[in-house]
């Protein structure tokens, strides 16, 4: 009776022990070269499902993006699960340096935020950097605040609290938004600063863009930012802005792709808000996707890393055909030309992979 | 004949001892389950047990920008949602229970009772969608009312969305009545027959019945089932991420924005790169852990003294 009794533990223990190591082991190592798998932001989700479903027409080579986050991308490619990681917000140095090895930055289109509000008969309103900052500060309370009102003469603006609303969720849109107002406005730099979740002084947090649009169509004098695809696809006020060469900017795909245009990084690891071009809208910056620029490592084939630079490359060229269709920007031909060059200076073994 | 037996015996010890080994196994891995999910919890909380120390607990500065971590302003949202909503449902609850007990006709009962589990079983979004559109505006609407009545300039020029703590305590509420009320009402209907049938023939009324016998019968059981849909209140997210307004600042007021330990976790997780950063969402993990476990033995400490007087 007794060594049953512990025959039985002994049993239970090792069941148990199975079931929980059993969840360790799993890797998602794509295995077939036929295949490449991504992750990351899901901002441009939409644009790379359909630029993904065109490739695999085309060529016959799948890729899977599972839309996890920038953080939750950057962490599989640290990881080496992935062939890609994809990223709203270009890695800190602190980032890179945990990835172990060089990582290339590769634009695929442009985004742009724009502040959206509810008022009476939502008039067009013209708004510059500092004032945001100080709305999102908390600093400007009311509507009608004389600051406001000098650059919307036309505009009758009520005598009404104003609501400010932010993400609650970590997200590269936040990032965006706050590198420019940290851009524009040395004391939102020094009291809140830039980063995909900030310590907000005032306003609520909505999840999501859905949920900041809910918010801000719910309450009379509400004022958040969202991203321009969103607001574009749901018929969404948007607030002109001051660039810095002085000119109102309605945000728009052109105006927005115009933000890239200028003296550009060879690396392409660069925050375009507040562009110097004449007409860039302020608010715009690159989404990436992020890759290891030695391509031989955690078993992969040359194959793999073959058909990983072909794709990019057709990402960088025919698919950006894709992008205007679903609201994102084009990315400008001087772009293009520094991320061809970056995807070409990819290695397997220490040769170069482009044929 | 004999050996027939025998062996209809040894099949028979066979399976006593393999469901020995199967609910034995059940058990262990529970408790496993539970001690290895502390231990992960603490382990990945390193850095950011090793940044801040104990004061975590009692900083209010949450900032991913400048890496300073500290975890008040979600604890007392937490607490003051979790145990609000209590406070709230409670006495519902206890009432849809000895409603349904003592006066309700079978007719009536078996529908509420069905509904009831409905209730409990409606995913927490569609709670928080019926939150944000239909309760929110109603308690921005409150809140006017409010200031205007105790002559407060402040809520009512702030801008009045409704959002904040108090949305969410009504929504908790709403969403754990079903549990308390349904583990309340499961132990009512169990109290002896002869304990209500004894007391009505000594002449007591339904009243005197339900307060002298029923309640002190099921008192155990009431407190039992209070701290479960209070952990329930504790750990919700999707719901309350959506009506709280998550502003994760020290909230003044019952009509403040505010964030609970849950939803800052799912709001902040995805995007978390910085290793401090994902320490520290997931030492507030540790936090609501050692908070679920505090509140579970400080229920049973306040029942064993409630047995012993």
């Amino acid at each position: 009776m007794k060594t049953n009794r512990r025959f039985v533990t002994a049993t239970a223990v090792v069941i148990t022990a199975v079931l929980m190591l059993s969840g360790c082991g799993s890797t998602g190592q794509p295995s077939a070269v036929k295949a490449l798998t991504g992750a990351g932001a899901t901002f441009p989700y939409p644009l790379y499902f359909k630029m993904f479903d065109v490739y695999a027409g085309a060529t016959g080579v799948k890729v899977n993006y599972n839309s996890i986050g920038s953080g939750g991308g950057i962490r599989a490619l640290t990881d080496k699960t992935v062939d890609f990681g994809a990223s709203d917000a270009y890695l800190t140095d602190e980032e890179e340096a945990a990835m172990g090895a060089p990582v290339l930055h590769i634009p695929t289109c442009i985004g742009a935020v724009v502040l959206s509000y509810n008022l009476e008969g939502n008039p067009a309103l013209s708004l510059d950097g500092p004032i945001v900052a100080d709305i999102f500060l908390g600093t400007i309370k009311k509507w009608n605040d004389p600051s406001i009102a000098s650059l919307n003469p036309g505009a009758a603006l009520p005598d009404l609290p104003i609501t400010v609303v932010h993400r609650s969720d970590g997200s590269g849109t936040t990032s965006i938004f706050t590198s420019y107002l940290s851009a524009v406005s040395s004391h939102w730099n020094s009291a809140v600063g830039a980063g995909k979740s900030v310590s907000w002084p005032a306003g609520i947090g909505g999840k999501g863009n859905d949920g900041v649009a809910g918010m801000i169509s719910q309450n009379k004098g509400a004022i958040g930012y969202i991203e321009l695809v969103y607001a574009e696809q749901s018929a969404m006020p948007a607030a002109s802005l001051r660039n810095s060469s002085g000119a109102f900017i309605k945000p728009s795909l052109s105006s927005s792709a115009a933000a890239a245009i200028g003296i550009l990084p060879d690396d392409l690891r660069v925050m375009i808000v507040n562009s110097p071009a004449p007409d860039a809208y302020p608010i715009s910056a690159f989404t990436w996707i992020l890759v290891y620029k030695e391509q031989q490592y955690a078993g992969r084939t040359l194959q793999q890393a073959q058909a990983l630079h072909n794709m990019l490359t057709w990402v960088l060229t025919d698919g950006q055909s894709v992008n205007e269709s679903l609201y994102y920007a084009k990315l400008p031909q001087a772009a293009v030309e520094k991320a061809l060059a970056l995807v070409n200076s990819m290695t397997y073994g220490g040769a170069t992979i482009a044929q | 004949m004999v050996a027939r037996q025998s062996r209809s015996d040894r099949r028979e010890l066979v399976r006593e001892r393999v469901f020995d080994a199967v609910s034995l196994t059940a058990a262990v891995a529970l408790v496993a389950t539970i001690v290895l999910f502390f231990l992960q919890l603490f382990i990945a909380s390193r850095d950011s047990r090793a940044a801040f120390g104990l004061p975590f607990l009692w900083r209010s500065e949450w900032n991913p920008v400048t890496e300073q971590f500290g975890a008040l302003p979600m604890i007392v949202g937490t607490l003051i949602t979790g145990f609000g909503a209590l406070l709230v449902s409670t006495p519902f609850a206890l009432g849809v229970a000895i409603f349904l007990a003592d006066y309700a006709s079978k007719r009536v009962a078996g529908p509420v009772k069905s509904l009831i589990g409905l209730l409990g079983g409606l995913p927490s979004v569609i709670f928080g969608l019926w939150g944000l559109f239909v309760l929110v505006p109603l308690v921005s609407r409150f809140e006017v009312w409010f200031g205007h009545l105790v002559g407060s300039e402040a809520l009512v020029t702030a801008g009045t969305t409704g959002v904040g703590l108090l949305s969410a305590i009504l929504l908790l509420a709403i969403m754990i009545l079903p549990f308390s009320a349904s583990l309340i009402l499961e132990s009512l209907i169990v109290v002896p027959a002869e304990l209500r049938e004894g007391a009505l023939a000594l002449g007591a009324t339904k009243w005197d019945t339900i307060q002298n016998i029923e309640l002190p019968y099921v008192r155990r059981s009431t407190v039992g089932a209070l701290v479960l849909a209070l952990g329930r209140a504790l750990g919700e997210t999707m719901a309350v991420t959506m009506v709280i307004g998550n502003g994760i600042r020290m909230p003044h007021s019952l009509f403040d924005p505010s964030n609970t330990l849950a939803s800052a976790i799912a709001n902040q997780f995805l995007e978390a790169t910085s290793p401090l950063y994902i320490s520290s969402l997931i030492e507030l993990g540790l936090v609501l852990f050692v908070l679920a476990i505090l509140i579970n033995v400080a229920a049973r400490m306040i029942l064993r003294r409630g047995v012993e007087t």
